[in-house]
């Protein structure tokens, strides 16, 4: 394709040109929203640290499970003691 | 599995103690104040960048490059607990290593998430393989592979030192992705290197200085988070195979080394 020439008319594509290739019609700017991909991205990180805290708490909640339950034995052991 | 097989990395040392109370109170808030007062800064006070920059979405940038930075601070984190274990394995090394993984993948999403979002709008696309992305890429894979392999393997010496070798090569990787666009070159903006025009508004540079303080506040908050957490699960795993071996905890618990990963 002759990079020079000018774009064909969108009429003036056939079925086949549609298929084949795609023809800017107004420049070929990048019309995606800025503001649509800030937002995305700033809701993306932020997404990305509040999963990470949640996963933390997560974390420290089932820890805290496992010290009751160390807890609980070592009480368990003392009472014995005593009693002994 | 028995007492003795799951002990195997209790016989590293228990390390220091992290600080908590109120000086971690106050970390948090104002973490949370100057991210509060750094989004005000950019919508408000910060122009927009030239179209060929991406426009509105150029303010990912103030974000974008601290997070990268953050990355690399994290990364150096790793590197160094990484080292120090090596030479003296402690479990707060260890603890430090496996939360400068941790955090490093976190900073690495950020960036890896906004920076194809403004490169969308700057470039077009979403993704090329440039010489920074494709470095980055693999870094954050490799502190990713890292964390993997300490969530899905035990907890033993050998795992954590391969860990520790892992977060020495992960992090060499660094000045790479750095100076990658400076050796190869690439699509990457030079903007605030060598090189580079600068910033063409002192609003500009003051929301990237602001970013970079914000950002440094949140990855030392995330580490001490991590890295506490690591610390007292390593600190409970050895209480747990003590209470073991004492028979204290009945064979209706769960043993240590049988826990589904956490």
């Amino acid at each position: 394709m002759n990079q020079d020439a000018a774009p064909p008319a969108p009429s003036a594509l056939s079925v086949s040109d549609r298929k084949s290739e795609f023809v800017p019609v107004s420049g070929g700017q990048e019309t995606t929203s800025a503001v649509g991909l800030l937002l995305t991205a700033y809701v993306l990180m932020w997404a990305v640290v509040f999963g990470f805290v949640w996963l933390t708490a997560g974390k420290q909640k089932r820890l805290d499970a496992r010290l009751r339950d160390v807890e609980k034995a070592l009480a368990r052991l003392d009472e014995t003691s005593t009693e002994a | 599995m028995s007492v003795a097989s799951s002990t195997s990395a209790s016989s590293v040392s228990s390390g220091g103690r992290l600080a908590a109370g109120p000086a971690w109170g106050f970390a948090l808030l104002a973490t949370t104040m100057g991210f509060a007062f750094h989004l005000w800064f950019i919508f408000t006070k910060t122009p927009e960048a030239q179209a060929a920059a991406g426009g509105f979405a150029q303010k990912i940038f103030y974000f974008h490059v601290p997070s990268a930075y953050a990355l690399y601070l994290s990364g150096v984190v790793c590197f160094v607990a990484s080292c120090l274990y090596l030479l003296r394995p402690t479990n707060a090394r260890d603890a430090w290593a496996k939360a400068g993984a941790e955090t490093a993948v976190v900073f690495g999403l950020m960036v890896l998430t906004s920076g194809p979002l403004w490169a969308k709008k700057a470039w077009g696309v979403y993704w090329t393989w440039d010489p920074r992305l494709t470095t980055l890429l693999l870094s954050v894979l490799l502190y990713l592979a890292m964390v993997l392999l300490r969530r899905f393997t035990g907890d033993g010496n050998a795992e954590r030192r391969f860990a520790a070798a892992f977060g020495v090569l992960g992090t060499t990787l660094l000045p790479i992705i750095h100076y990658s666009v400076r050796l190869w070159g690439g699509n990457h903006p030079t903007v605030v290197t060598k090189g580079g025009g600068g910033l063409g508004s002192a609003a500009m540079s003051q929301a990237l200085g602001m970013g970079f303080v914000t950002m440094t506040a949140l990855a030392v908050v995330l580490l001490l988070l991590r890295a506490r957490v690591a610390l007292s699960e390593s600190r409970l795993r050895e209480a747990e195979e003590l209470a073991y071996g004492l028979g204290v905890l009945g064979a209706d618990d769960e043993a240590p080394g049988e826990r589904s990963p956490s």
